[in-house]
């Protein structure tokens, strides 16, 4: 399985010139010229591309966006918004202390705690679930969450079952290593900096 | 006579052969992969035989055993025999055309002139005509009795068009017969020897007409309005399937391979490398005897024809993948407000400079 990055870096993207005047001159009613024109763009790109078909370019970037998917996978940006899962500390524990308001803050209702006490005054969440047939992604519970317990993953897969009970995701299913989410934790926190909450 | 009958017979076999067998399922690769590498993309390349792709090409194949294992659909309402004759009527004038097409030279084999054309007719270019009139009815007539108001309006837009564009058609090529004096076109072939008579440098503006109303009579974009997807579903064959669904697409495919071999033969040269002459090949292959060196020398001329056949396949694919459809009122103004204008302008300096000469 390789993994692949697609598309056209932003900085070499330049903004193009449009014509604001839209109709036509006598040059375009003519017709013909233009269809030549047209003709050329895509003949051009068909030519370009059978030579790139036939010698592939090595080691260059390809031009063609097309992913070949379950072979290759998109290298996806931090800003990606998977499903939400658990972050565990360096003991394998959930960092969640149950405060509730990721439950409370989750539009679709999909998050569910059974809140306990591992010591006087120290809470964790007992059950933890995650339904994601309910969650739609927003992410409200990640920026709300005061611990950084939850965070929204690149994972996407394994997410169109036959049953719904099998989008049900438990405490332990959720729970992720911080190394694992570490490129999204920092990007949440350079984001949500921004912003005076 | 036998050897006649041989050689028809093989001529017959060849054409049917290369239409039916060669050209039908490699276009609809073609159609896909075409259109793919134009707009950056891959194209259908998944379908494979032990793992071997074949860059896509087992799609066709694919697609015939899908096609033929399919239900055969007919609406309750339709009128059976009409409905199953649509698709037939649509797709026999799509091969019977090429009959008259000739794609290559006279030679002598073994004593025995060989003549690379099906049916030498006097009327030739007529009978073309005659025969994408043909094609219209199996349009309408699919259309018509499948009794579904999508094929209904696909019908009438078809027969609207068709009927149009063959006004023009026929006066864009009139031009072109005055100029070579004859309707048979394997004498036209045989003029276009000479490099400075080729077609498209005695009828350029005939050529654009006759390039234009050919993709029109055969309803591609940007002339599709009878099948018209986004409006219309699929037009006039909406309402079919399986192996009659293939029939109307395999008649689009081989009218665009016919088209491409009437206008290599008329603007084109037909099966002439510019500059060179048959006589000149005869004498190139004399080290294989008379016979062999005639045999090679047909095959130089198929080659030749077959390759210009294809750039003119390319050219109209990518036509297709390039310019958007036309509204309806747009293609009927096209039709009888400019392209019937310019072919009668193209017909009268034709028939002065012919005059004056
Ligand atoms: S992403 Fe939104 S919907 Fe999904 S669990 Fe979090 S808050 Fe709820
Ligand atoms: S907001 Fe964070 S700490 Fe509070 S319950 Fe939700 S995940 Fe746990």
């Amino acid at each position: 399985m390789t993994s692949v990055q697609v598309g056209i870096p932003a900085a070499v993207l330049k903004p193009k010139k449009v014509r604001r005047r839209l109709d036509m001159t006598l040059w375009e009613k003519l017709y013909v010229a233009e269809i030549v024109r047209g003709l050329v763009v895509t003949s051009k790109h068909f030519f370009i591309n059978m030579i790139g078909f036939i010698f592939p370019p090595a080691g260059k970037k390809r031009k063609i966006f097309t992913v070949y998917y379950p072979e290759e996978k998109l290298t996806l940006p931090p800003a990606y918004r998977g499903r939400p899962v658990l972050v565990a500390d360096a003991q394998g524990k959930e960092k969640c202390v149950a405060c509730g308001l990721c439950e409370k803050m989750c539009p679709a209702h999909a998050i569910s705690i059974v809140a306990a006490e591992k010591a006087p005054g120290e809470r964790y969440p007992e059950r933890y679930t995650l339904d994601l047939g309910r969650c739609v992604y927003c992410g409200y519970c990640e920026e709300v969450c005061p611990k950084e317990a939850i965070v929204m993953s690149d994972e996407y897969q394994g997410l169109a079952q036959r049953e719904r009970s099998r989008l049900v995701f438990q405490k332990e299913q959720l729970l992720r290593p911080e190394s694992k989410v570490k490129a999204r934790l920092s990007y949440v926190r350079r984001i949500y900096s921004k912003w005076n909450y | 006579m036998a050897a006649d009958l041989i050689e028809s017979v093989a001529k017959i076999l060849f054409i049917f052969a290369v239409n039916v067998g060669v050209f039908a399922p490699i276009l609809g690769w073609v159609e896909r992969k075409q259109s793919a590498v134009m707009q950056d993309r891959i194209g259908a390349n998944r379908a494979d035989i032990l793992g071997f792709t074949a860059i896509g090409l087992f799609h066709s194949l694919a697609d015939a055993i899908k096609l033929l294992t399919k239900e055969d659909f007919v609406p309750a309402n339709a009128n059976k025999f009409f409905h199953t004759l649509a698709p037939f009527i649509s797709l026999v004038p799509a091969i019977a055309a090429f009959a008259i097409v000739p794609f290559g030279g006279r030679y002598e084999l073994f004593g025995h002139e060989v003549h690379l054309v099906i049916a030498d007719l006097d009327v030739g270019i007529l009978y073309v005509f005659a025969l994408a009139g043909l094609a219209t009815y199996g349009t309408v007539l699919a259309g018509w009795s499948s009794r579904s108001n999508w094929s209904l309006l696909g019908g009438l837009r078809a027969s609207a068009q068709m009927l149009s564009y063959e006004v023009a058609m026929g006066l864009s090529i009139i031009g072109l017969i005055m100029v070579y004096g004859t309707l048979k076109l394997t004498e036209i072939g045989a003029i276009q020897e000479d490099f400075f008579r080729w077609g498209i440098f005695l009828q350029p503006l005939g050529f654009i007409i006759f390039m234009t109303c050919a993709i029109a009579e055969n309803k591609r974009i940007p002339f599709d309005i009878p099948e018209a997807e986004s409006e219309l579903v699929a037009g006039y064959f909406t309402e079919y399937s399986g192996m009659k669904f293939v029939m109307f697409w395999m008649a689009e495919f081989l009218e665009m391979v016919t088209i491409s071999a009437v206008v290599t033969t008329l603007f084109f040269g037909a099966w002439h490398i510019p500059f060179v002459t048959d006589a000149m090949l005869l004498s190139w292959f004399q080290f294989a005897g008379p016979n062999g060196a005639a045999a090679l020398a047909m095959l130089v001329n198929i080659a030749v024809f077959f390759t210009k056949v294809s750039f003119f396949i390319w050219l109209q694919m990518t036509i297709r993948w390039t310019l958007p459809r036309f509204r309806y009122d747009q293609v009927m103004r096209m039709c009888w407000k400019m392209l019937l204008p310019l072919s009668l302008i193209n017909l009268s300096i034709t028939g002065l400079v012919v005059l004056l000469l």
